[in-house]
């Protein structure tokens, strides 16, 4: 038992650990895999600056190229000098910008207007108030910038809407003037979202004062999306940008990096949010659920070496089984059926260990205990002195025994088992006082030779009984050793001496029996 | 917004009447951001390359406060008109005393959200339709930025002083502030709408030069260092990024 109990221990140790490790393990990796989408986000960010940043130039460019317009610079001149009718100058530019850019939706453009050379709106096309013009938005940066010669870009968060605007002058024919400016608004809504998410793979959000106003994802699962961008905003202060921030949105956990646009927008909590799905919780709950069929084919789980483990933890501990248990049973089985058989005396209990060992020593001890019992409570070989047996006695009906030592010659009582005895209970006047038995071993006085002595005369008296065709029914071992101690411890009492043989012989046609005392 | 990491000015001061008054003046020089007029920066900023760019027009806005002069009583309160047009503010600027009030008008046709985003409990955003007007009392000295959340270039610099000592300074950075008493003052600069510099001076007819590495607010700048003399304070501002004036 103890190997079986040290291979327990040892399996019940390896399951503790090897549940440990799988319940444990996952969180590491979580972990990891959320540090490496925080890193994804970083990349996604940065590669959205140099996105913004090629993107404003190439606005800069094509409203720079437009600038170069003649029909244009001589309307814008024209209204910066004040010649004209203001409204006549207005179509003529609106009409002009049509014709030049027919599918501003298509361009990717939501406004584009024209500025005199005082700031003042000369025409608009795109967006919701392309029919007004004459206000004067000269004091934007991005238009005083424009019509004081440079190329800039901005972005704007007015109207509860984002632009990427970029302003370039309108010189006049000759070149040598700036006769006005141009500004071209790109799109910065859901079409932006969506560009960003399919050039990135991530989902992206845009924020301007403190709204969502645009997201691959619904909205409404975004609504604490600016608080939290604005509860950092020193780190967007200072990095330009948030770290990973996770947010908690049902039952799933995204990352959000946070930067904001340049230019004024960023005066107006004007942010784009690059979004990342967490990955799943480490707990086992929820690595089940994400498990899939996928995970269990042949091909991605170790199937052969789980299966070879566990017959293998299975093989170790029923050889043990047998080694320990099962052997031991049978081996004891055999001895007590060995036992039943007479075929000994008690079990070997020094071959047994362990709890089999007590096993084998409590059933000696109770056989023991039992023959005690059974012999009047004195153990075998130590019965008390009593009466001579009683020839009208059941038992002595049935045999008589010798109270003499039986003489040293005669013929036996069955054949083959030595010299024939004497008459009954009479022994000859001149024989040997202490001759041994005619048949078994030297009489000792250890209990294990007197049973096997009382079990051997037992065998032959029943086999002398059957030849000499008298009834056996009814004797039994146990009566007839019962008797057998009992007169025995009489003859030793009386004669004073150390043990009692008893012989089988045959005295007018049935199976008698002679007791011979042993000094 | 970009910050005033290294306005660098220079101040002379001079005292004709070191006895009992003179007049203070100096030389301020703003970063470059403040002088091209353009405060945030998007990507880029590229000159055409065909005619000169011309220089800014609108004059910075930098104010000279000398406050904390003993004996000294705070000017009047009053009340200022300022008339926003389209996206332009006129005046850009406006220094009164305390408990004086600023009538903002919009003449144009935008409508504007106008409040002093550092301090909306004084002044909440609140809409100006065209045409229309909104009086906002200043009572306690300071400097205050009133910008429009829907139009941030549209700024207006309400500076509320407790002392008459006060300059605008010109567009080559010189200021003049005469009648000035002897004595410690506490001296400070507005810029880029809100205060770049700060530190206490003695008016006692001393040249001083004052250089300013950085300042993390408005409200508390960090003078650096204070050394040299007039005129050699030329600090170079980084460029932007993107930019590329």
């Amino acid at each position: 038992m103890f190997l079986s109990k040290i291979w327990f221990i040892v399996v019940a140790l390896f399951a503790g650990v090897a549940l440990s490790i799988a319940l444990t393990a996952p969180r590491p990796m979580v972990q990891k895999l959320e540090e490496l989408e925080g890193q994804r986000l970083d990349r996604a960010q940065y590669a959205t600056e140099e996105m913004l940043k090629v993107d404003a130039h190439k606005w800069i460019d094509r409203v720079a190229r437009l600038g170069r317009d003649a029909v244009l610079a001589e309307a814008l001149d024209s209204a910066s000098r004040g010649s004209g009718e203001l409204g006549v100058q207005h179509r003529t530019v609106q009409v002009r910008i049509q014709a030049l850019l027919p599918d501003l939706a298509g361009a990717g453009i939501a406004t584009i207007a024209a500025v005199d050379a005082n700031g003042r709106v000369v025409a608009r096309v795109g967006g919701e108030d392309d029919k007004s013009f004459g206000e004067n938005i000269g004091g934007a940066e991005l238009i005083d910038d424009a019509l004081r010669g440079f190329l800039s870009d901005d972005v704007w968060g007015a109207g509860g809407k984002l632009l990427r605007v970029a302003g370039a002058p309108v010189l006049s024919k000759s070149r040598d003037r700036i006769v006005g400016a141009l500004y071209v608004g790109a799109e910065t809504g859901d079409q932006f979202a969506e560009r960003l998410k399919k050039n990135l793979d991530v989902d992206v959000a845009l924020l301007l004062r403190g709204k969502v106003l645009a997201s691959t994802v619904p909205p409404e699962v975004l609504a604490g999306l600016p608080d939290m961008v604005e509860q950092h905003r020193k780190d967007i202060d200072s990095l330009k940008r948030t770290p990973a921030l996770p947010i908690d949105v049902g039952n799933e956990t995204y990352l959000a990096v946070a930067a904001p646009f340049p230019g004024q927008a960023a005066l107006q909590k004007g942010y784009y949010v690059l979004i990342g799905k967490k990955p799943a919780h480490a707990d086992l709950r929820s690595l089940l659920a994400s498990t899939s069929a996928r995970d269990l084919k042949w091909g991605s789980f170790p199937w052969v070496p789980l299966l070879v483990t566990i017959l293998g933890i299975v093989a170790v501990g029923l050889f043990l089984q047998r080694l320990e248990v099962d052997g031991p049973i049978q081996r004891i089985r055999a001895e007590l059926r060995s036992l039943v058989r007479l075929d000994g005396a008690k079990l070997n209990d020094h071959k047994y260990g362990g709890g089999f060992g007590g096993i084998a020593r409590d059933v000696n001890a109770a056989l023991e205990h039992v023959s005690i019992a059974m012999s009047g409570a004195h153990p075998l070989g130590s019965h008390p002195v009593g009466d001579a047996p009683d020839p009208g006695s059941a038992f002595a009906a049935e045999s008589h025994f010798a109270q003499a030592p039986r003489p040293a010659a005669g013929p036996p009582l069955i054949p083959g088992l030595g010299a024939p005895p004497p008459p009954a209970f009479a022994p000859p006047p001149d024989a040997p006082p202490a001759a041994p038995p005619s048949f078994g071993p030297a009489p000792t006085a250890s209990e294990e030779d007197e049973d096997a002595h009382i079990r051997e005369v037992y065998a032959q008296f029943l086999a002398t009984k059957k030849e000499c065709g008298e009834p056996t029914a009814g004797l039994t071992l146990e009566k007839f050793s019962q008797r057998l101690y009992d007169n025995r411890a009489a003859l030793m009492a009386k004669h004073d001496c150390r043990t009692v043989r008893f012989t089988v012989y045959v005295k007018e046609g049935k199976a008698s029996l002679r007791a011979t005392p042993i000094k | 917004m970009t910050s005033l990491r290294t306005l660098v000015p220079l101040l002379l001061l001079s005292l004709p009447f070191p006895a009992f008054a003179g007049t203070v003046k100096g030389t301020v020089r703003v970063p470059d951001n403040v002088r091209s007029g353009r405060m945030n920066q998007g990507y880029w900023r590229l000159e055409n390359g065909n005619v000169p760019v011309r220089p800014n027009s609108k004059k910075p806005g930098t104010i000279v406060v000398l406050d904390g002069i003993s004996g000294t009583h705070a000017p009047p309160p009053k009340t200022v008109s300022v008339e926003i047009t389209g996206l332009s503010a006129t005046p850009r600027y406006v220094v009164v005393g305390p408990g004086s009030v600023v009538e903002f008008k919009n003449t144009g046709k935008i409508t504007h959200e106008l409040s002093v985003p550092a301090d909306e409990t004084l002044m909440p955003v609140e809409r100006l339709n065209p045409g229309t007007f909104r009086h906002q009392k200043f009572g306690v000295p300071g400097g205050y930025l009133v910008r429009c959340s829907e139009y941030p270039s549209l700024a207006i610099s309400v500076i509320v002083v407790d002392s008459p000592y006060f300059a605008v300074v010109d567009d080559k950075g010189a200021f003049s502030i005469p009648g000035v008493p002897d004595g410690k003052a506490n001296l400070k600069v507005w810029a880029g709408g809100r205060w770049a510099h700060e530190e206490s001076v003695e008016t006692n007819g001393k040249d001083l030069s004052i250089r300013i590495e950085s300042a993390k607010n408005g409200n508390q700048p960090e003078a650096k260092e204070s050394e040299g003399k007039e005129g050699d304070s030329e600090g170079k501002e980084p460029d932007p990024k993107g930019s590329a004036e």
